[in-house]
C-alpha cells in the first residue's frame, strides 16, 4: 500500500518538475515579449538609427551587424567544419588521430565563450591589428562554432546508409566522387539544419564578441574590417552604460527583437528538418 | 582509334588516368586532414595566447598579489594596484553550485518525466520547450533576471536584490537544458529489459526509476551535471548583469560580488598593462577549470566502458 502511495506522490512531483521547466520558457519569453515586442515591431525602432546620447534611437545597424556577422562566420566555419566532418566520417579509420581530433573538438566546445573573446582580442584585434571589427568577431565565432557544426555534419554524414557508398564505389566512383555526389547530397538536410541552428547561436552570442566586434555604432557597417555592434552585444552595452535616457525602452525592444530573431531561426531549422524528412518518406 | 596506337598505349593512358585520380584523392585527403586539424590548432592557439597575455600578471605582480582577497586595480598606474582574484573564484564556485542546485533537479527531473511518466505527446512538447530555453541568448536571460528577478529578490529580502541568489537562479535556467538533454539521452540509451524486469518483479514506477533506472544511468547523468557545471562556470553576460559586480569576498546570498567571467566583462574595457594581464589570468583559470572538467568527463565515461566489459 505504502509503495503505491509513494509512487503517486513521486509521479505528482515529476509532473511539477516538468511543468516548471517549460513554465520557465513561457515566463521568460512572455515577460520579454510583453515588455518589448510592442517597441521592437515599430518600424521607427528596428529601421531607425541609434542615438548616442539622446532618446528615440533605433537598432538597424545592430541588426545588420548580427546578420553580417552570421554570414561571415559561416563563410569561414562551414567549409572547415564540413571538411573536418568528412574526414572523420569518411576517411579516417577511427585511429589515434581521430580520437585526438575528437578530444580537441570536445575541449573546444566546452570552453567558456568569454575565453574565446579573450583569445579573439589577443590575436585578431591586437596581434594581427585588425581592431574591433566584424572580421575579428567572425573568426572568433568561427572557432567557437566549429565543434558543434562539425559534430552535426559528422552525424548527418554517418546517418547515410552504407549501401549508398558501396553502390557508388562499386560503379567505379572514387572515394571523393562518392562523398561529393552521393554522401553529402543525401546528408544535406542534416547539415542545413545544423547550419541554421548555428545561425541562431551566432546571433545570440555576446561574451565572445564584446572585445572583438565593438559595442556601439551609428552607421551600418559595410566593410568587414569596420567596427560593428551585433544586437546581443549592443543590448548588454546599452543596459550597462545607460547613456541614453530611454535606455530601458531600447533594451526592452532590442531584447524582444533578438529573441524573436533567434526563435524564428530555430523554428525554421526545425521546419527544414521536418520538410526533408517528409519528402524522404514519400520518395 | 586505339588499335592504331596499339594496346600498350591504351594501357599507358589508363594507368595515367588512374594515377591522376589517385593523386587527386591524396590531395583531397590532405586538405580534409588540414580542416580536421583546425580544432587542434585552434585549441593550441587559445592556450598560447591566453597564457602569453596573462604571463606578465604572474611575473610582475606575483602569486601573492593575484591570490589575495583584495581587488583594487589602478587604472592609470596598473602596476600599483591589487589584483586578488580570490573573491571571484569564490563567487564563481558559489554561483556554480547555486546554479546546479536549481538546474540539476529540474533538468534530471524533467528528463525522467519526459522519458518515463509523461504521455508521449506531452513529453515531446516539453522536450522541445526545454530545447528552446537553450536557444535564448544569455543577454536576454540576463535582462530578464535584471528586470524581474533582481527587484523581486530585493523586495523579498529587503536588499538591492543583486548577488549570488539572483546569479544562481539565472544560471539554473541556463544549465537546465544542458542537463535535461544529456540526462534524457542516457536514460533513453538504457535497455528496455531493465524497466520490464523491475516492473515484472512488482516494483512501482517510482521504485523502478529510483532503484533501477537512475543507478543504471548514473554515469550519463553525472556527465550531464558536469557539462552543466562547465556552462555555469564560464557564463559571463547573464551573471554580470545580476550579480552586482562589487569586489568583496562574500558568502551571503544577497550581497553583491562577482565571478571570474563577469569580472573580465566588467573591467576589460578600462584595463591596460598588468591590469589587463590579471584579467587574462582569470581567463586562464577558467580555461584550466574547463579542461579539468573535460578530463573528468573522459575519466567517468572511460570507467563505463570497462564495467561493460
Amino acid at each position: 500500500m505504502k509503495a503505491t502511495r509513494v509512487d503517486r506522490i513521486a509521479t505528482f512531483f515529476f509532473w511539477i518538475l516538468g511543468m516548471i521547466s517549460v513554465g520557465i520558457l513561457f515566463i521568460i519569453v512572455g515577460e520579454i515579449f510583453a515588455r518589448g515586442l510592442f517597441i521592437a515591431l515599430k518600424p521607427s525602432f528596428f529601421l531607425g538609427k541609434p542615438e548616442a546620447m539622446k532618446e528615440g534611437g533605433g537598432i538597424l545597424p545592430m541588426i545588420v551587424s548580427s546578420i553580417y556577422l552570421a554570414v561571415l562566420t559561416l563563410l569561414i566555419s562551414l567549409p572547415l567544419s564540413l571538411g573536418a566532418a568528412i574526414y572523420l566520417a569518411e576517411y579516417s579509420r577511427g585511429g589515434k588521430i581521430t580520437r585526438f581530433i575528437r578530444f580537441c573538438a570536445d575541449s573546444l566546445s566546452s570552453l567558456p565563450s568569454i575565453v574565446f573573446g579573450l583569445f579573439g582580442l589577443a590575436i585578431f584585434v591586437v596581434r594581427l591589428g585588425w581592431g574591433y571589427c566584424l572580421i575579428s568577431g567572425a573568426f572568433t565565432l568561427a572557432l567557437l562554432n566549429l565543434p558543434t557544426l562539425m559534430r552535426s555534419a559528422e552525424e548527418s554524414l554517418k546517418s547515410v546508409p552504407k549501401t549508398y557508398r558501396e553502390a557508388s564505389l562499386s560503379l567505379g566512383a572514387s572515394r571523393w566522387t562518392t562523398v561529393r555526389q552521393v554522401v553529402v547530397p543525401s546528408s544535406l538536410p542534416g547539415i542545413i539544419t545544423g547550419t541554421v541552428l548555428s545561425i541562431g547561436r551566432i546571433m545570440g552570442e555576446s561574451a565572445a564578441l564584446i572585445f572583438t566586434t565593438g559595442t556601439f555604432i551609428r552607421k551600418i557597417p559595410l566593410n568587414p574590417f569596420q567596427t560593428a555592434a551585433p544586437l546581443a552585444v549592443n543590448i548588454w552595452y546599452t543596459q550597462s552604460e545607460a547613456l541614453v535616457p530611454d535606455y530601458r525602452n531600447i533594451v526592452n525592444g532590442g531584447a524582444a527583437f533578438l529573441l524573436l530573431m533567434v526563435l524564428v531561426v530555430n523554428l525554421v531549422a526545425r521546419y527544414i528538418g521536418k520538410f526533408y524528412r517528409r519528402r524522404k518518406g514519400l520518395s | 582509334m586505339l588499335s592504331i596506337s596499339g594496346p600498350s598505349l591504351f594501357i599507358k593512358q589508363a594507368m595515367d588516368y588512374l594515377r591522376s585520380i589517385r593523386k587527386r584523392e591524396l590531395h583531397i585527403k590532405v586538405l580534409l586532414m588540414i580542416c580536421a586539424s583546425v580544432t587542434f590548432v585552434g585549441l593550441l592557439l587559445i592556450f598560447i595566447f591566453v597564457f602569453r597575455e596573462s604571463l606578465p600578471a604572474f611575473t610582475r605582480l606575483g602569486l601573492p598579489n593575484l591570490f589575495s582577497t583584495h581587488w583594487n586595480p589602478d587604472v592609470s598606474h596598473p602596476e600599483a594596484g591589487n589584483y586578488g582574484m580570490l573573491p571571484f573564484v569564490v563567487g564563481t564556485l558559489y554561483t556554480t553550485l547555486g546554479g546546479l542546485l536549481v538546474g540539476a533537479p529540474l533538468g534530471i527531473g524533467s528528463a525522467i518525466f519526459i522519458d518515463q511518466i509523461a504521455p508521449p505527446k506531452i513529453g515531446t512538447a516539453i522536450g522541445r520547450g526545454i530545447e528552446l530555453i537553450a536557444s535564448i541568448p544569455s543577454v536576454v536571460i540576463g535582462w530578464f533576471g535584471l528586470t524581474l528577478l533582481v527587484p523581486m529578490i530585493g523586495r523579498l529580502t529587503d536588499t538591492s536584490g543583486f548577488g549570488i541568489l539572483a546569479a544562481s537562479l539565472v544560471l539554473g535556467v541556463m544549465v537546465l537544458p544542458t542537463i535535461a538533454a544529456l540526462s534524457l539521452e542516457s536514460l533513453r540509451a538504457l535497455p528496455s529489459e531493465l524497466k520490464e524486469a523491475a516492473y515484472g518483479m512488482g516494483a512501482t514506477r517510482w521504485q523502478t526509476i529510483y532503484k533501477v533506472l537512475l543507478p543504471a544511468a548514473r554515469r550519463g547523468v553525472l556527465v550531464a551535471v558536469i557539462l552543466g557545471m562547465g556552462r555555469a562556470i564560464g557564463e559571463a553576460m547573464a551573471v554580470q548583469m545580476v550579480i552586482g559586480n562589487s569586489r568583496q569576498l562574500t558568502f551571503s546570498l544577497t550581497n553583491g560580488t562577482s565571478t571570474l567571467a563577469a569580472r573580465i566583462v566588467t573591467d576589460m574595457g578600462e584595463s591596460s598593462g598588468v591590469f589587463r594581464s590579471a584579467l587574462f589570468a582569470q581567463g586562464l583559470i577558467l580555461l584550466i577549470l574547463a579542461m579539468l572538467l573535460i578530463l573528468t568527463i573522459r575519466l567517468v565515461s572511460r570507467e563505463k566502458k570497462e564495467t561493460v566489459r
